[in-house]
Order: structure tokens, then sequence, then C-alpha cells
């Protein structure tokens, strides 16, 4: 797959050292795992975590805190990695291209209506910020509401592609959007399109169709 | 409970402020070390991972005295108070045990896959603290395993002493970017407010100095 469209420096950063909200943590650690580019990128930030960590400075520990590490020992049992099945879950999911691992583990929605062409599958991510996340699936040739945002938007491209006045998305690619971009994304013909969305705010729709149409548009 | 929070509402945001930029003076500049003394350090903190997996007390122990109170000093310097620093350097170093057969040297050094379950547990803890503030802590920590973490996957890092010697070689501004960045854990508009400098000349020295560290680090997987 080729990937055009990266997450910027500061938003793997946060992701590294832990900083960004859950939605979009999902979703960009998401594209990491697609793009080897942007996992070896992830890689020296977390390298660069490691050096600090070592090199910090202690800041000495309470008195009985190693007798308490020791004893928190007994008993305890050796983490092992859950074993994701992933024939069962790619069925489960069905007409999905693939689910990315990050999203293994959270329970999601039915797919429901929520405009021409256009349909919505919540995914349950426990946002501290109430961002919402949900795979958006969109029919060929859709012409997606011409809108603006009022928080921030990120898309993760899964199948299928879109275009818009910054280019051109297709599998991997990552879109950052907030409340300064405007645009229509417009779906390529031939093949259905899903994306994976973490979104803060809401979305405020544009011109007289969509100040009809967004009672109606609850994305 | 966690007193600061990083996502913390709008109205929390003095707060992190405050607690942030009273220590900007402190900012410190890493210190040449010598490569040989930084990579045995590294190799002998991952036999003594191996010990662990095998269920050594003493070498955990040992890496407790080590990296307990330095994953202390990073929560911190990143906001926490003294007692939920002290706890998530607990609760990281339990995982430590509990996950050590899961270290994989050629995936990375130790100190930096230390860095990330450490990172990993504050972020849990900082969620949980916002969503269910009266569960006890215990309780809690039974569930940690169950969530997933996002970039478990992706989770690696080089040895050490490389990476320190490319961080070495940046320019003074770029490693204080980096320090405030994963030590202060700053976000960059709260970097370009507590160095007083422009939002974008921040994201130009953050996209510089990673952009140097990769080629610095060429061969690094």
């Amino acid at each position: 797959m080729s990937i055009s469209h990266h997450p910027s420096e500061e938003m793997l950063l946060l992701l590294a050292n832990g900083r960004l909200d859950l939605g979009r943590c999902v979703v960009v650690a998401a594209h990491v795992e697609s793009c080897a580019e942007c996992a070896r990128r992830f890689r020296v930030m977390e390298a660069v975590g490691g050096v600090m960590l070592r090199d910090a400075a202690p800041v000495a520990m309470a008195d009985d805190a190693l007798a308490l590490a020791m004893s928190r020992l007994d008993g305890v049992e050796r983490f092992e990695p859950a074993v994701q099945d992933l024939a069962v879950s790619s069925q489960a999911h069905g007409e999905m291209p693939y689910l990315p691992e990050a999203l293994g583990g959270y329970r999601m929605g039915a797919w429901e209506w929520i405009g021409p062409g256009i349909h919505r599958r919540m995914v349950e991510v426990p946002d501290e910020t109430g961002a919402r996340v949900f795979l958006l699936k969109a029919a060929p040739g859709t012409r997606m509401p011409d809108h603006t945002h009022t928080g921030t938007e990120l898309t993760l491209v899964l199948s299928g592609a879109f275009s818009h006045a910054g280019g051109h998305y297709g599998p991997g690619d990552l879109d950052e959007a907030d409340d300064t971009v405007d645009h229509q994304p417009i779906v390529d013909a031939g093949e259905v399109c899903v994306c994976l969305v973490a979104m803060q705010g809401s979305l405020r729709l544009k011109g007289m169709a969509g100040r009809l149409l967004q009672p109606f548009v609850r994305i | 409970m966690i007193a600061i929070e990083h996502w913390a509402s709008a109205a929390d945001r003095p707060v992190l402020r405050n607690a942030r930029t009273a220590h900007r003076s402190k900012v410190v500049q890493l210190k040449p070390m010598a490569q040989t003394r930084s990579d045995d350090l590294s190799g002998e903190q991952a036999a003594l991972l191996r010990a662990v997996a095998a269920g050594d007390r003493e070498a955990y122990a040992e890496l407790f005295a080590y990296f307990a109170p330095r994953i202390k000093a990073m929560m911190m310097r990143g906001g926490l108070a003294p007692t939920p620093a002290e706890d998530v350097a607990q609760d990281a170093m339990l995982l430590v045990w509990r996950k050590a057969h899961l270290f994989d040297a050629e995936m990375g050094s130790p100190a930096a896959w230390i860095f990330t379950i450490a990172r990993n547990r504050q972020i849990d803890l900082s969620r949980r603290a916002r969503r269910a503030p009266t569960e006890s802590q215990d309780a809690d920590f039974e569930q940690v395993d169950d969530e997933p973490l996002p970039d478990a996957k992706v989770a690696a890092a080089q040895v050490d002493g490389k990476v320190r010697a490319a961080v070495l070689r940046l320019s003074a501004e770029q490693q204080q970017v980096l320090q405030l960045s994963f030590f202060e854990g700053q976000s960059q508009s709260e970097i370009a407010e507590s160095l007083g400098i422009p939002l974008g000349t921040v994201k130009s020295r953050t996209r510089l100095a990673f952009q140097r560290l990769r080629a610095l680090l060429g061969e690094f997987k």
C-alpha cells in the first residue's frame, strides 16, 4: 500500500509520550500499524523516551517502596497477551477489508444509515475528551456534504479512496482536519470507501441543502 | 486519584500550565557520557530482565532500584504530584515483573521498553481517574491488562547508546524541545509558551530534530 498522507510530527510525538486522547490515539496507532515509515518514526521517538528515562535524575521513592514492591509479586500471574481470533473477528465485522489491531477489544455498534449512501458504525472508545470514534462507509461516488468542523477530525482510510481540496486519500492515508479546514470529500468511483474516524466537537454542514440536512445527519 | 491529567478539561488547564511553568528554568541538557558505559548498562539491564523473566527476585529488586525512582521523576516532571507519581512507578514495575518474558532485546533497549510500560500505565490510571473516581485502586489494577494498548504492536526501540549519541548531536535548541516533550510532557503550544517563542518555530525544531535523528540512526530497524 502506497501511503502519502501521514500524521504530523506533533501528533506522533503526542502518541509516543502518552499525551494523545484515546480517540485520536486509536486512529493514529491504526495508521502506524499499517505504515512502515511511521512505525520507524515512532520507534525512534520511543527510543528517545527510553534514553530520557534512563538518564533522568532519580527522585527517591518512599522508604518502604521496595518492600511493598516485593510483597506485590506474591501470587501475581505473568501477563499473557490475548490472542485475537482474526478469522472470527473479520467474519463478525463483515464487509471489512481488515480491522486495525488498535481497534481490538472495543465493542462496535451496528451499521446505521446516516445519509444517502453513507453508513456509520460507532466504536465504543471511552475517550476522555468526548471525541467519538466510528467507522464510516460511503458508496462509490458519494459526495459528502460540504462541511467544516468545530473540533479536530482524524480520518484513516481503511479501503477505497476519497478526494478533497487537500488531496487524494487511499488506504492507509491519514487526513487531519480542524476548524480551519472547510472541505467536501468525494468518494472515488468504483469502490466503497471505509474510514476510521475520531471526531472532536461536531460537524457543521454548509449551504442551504446542508442547513436543511443538518437535523438529519447525526454525525 | 491523579491530581493533574494531561487531557485536563479547559477549566483544568491553568493548573496544568502552572505546574509546568513553575520549573521551566530547570530544563537540563543531556550530559555526554561514555558510549561504552551506556551500552554496558543496557546490556546489564537486558540480562536483569531475562533473570526477572525466570523469576529472579534479586534481579527485580535491582531493576526496581534503578528504574522506579526515575519513573517517579519522569511522572513528576510531567506534572503529577509525588504520591500518584510513586504509584505509577510501583504499578509500572509490577507490570515489568509480569511482562518480563515478553521483552525482546532484538526489538529495543530495556529503558525504551520500560518507558512504554510506564507511559501506558500512566495513561491508564488517568483515564480511570476520570471515568470512575470512586473505584478502588486495587480493583482497577486487576482490569489493566484487559484494555487494549493501541501501540503495543509497535512498541520497540534500539540500543540506547546509539540513540543517546544521536540526541547529543542535535543542536541545543532541538535537544531542549525533545526534553520538554518527553520529560515535561509538554505539547507544542505549551513549549512555545514556556520558551516564549512562536509555535511555528517549535514545530519546525521538532520536525528537524526527528529528521536528523532518523538520518543519524539510518540503520535503525
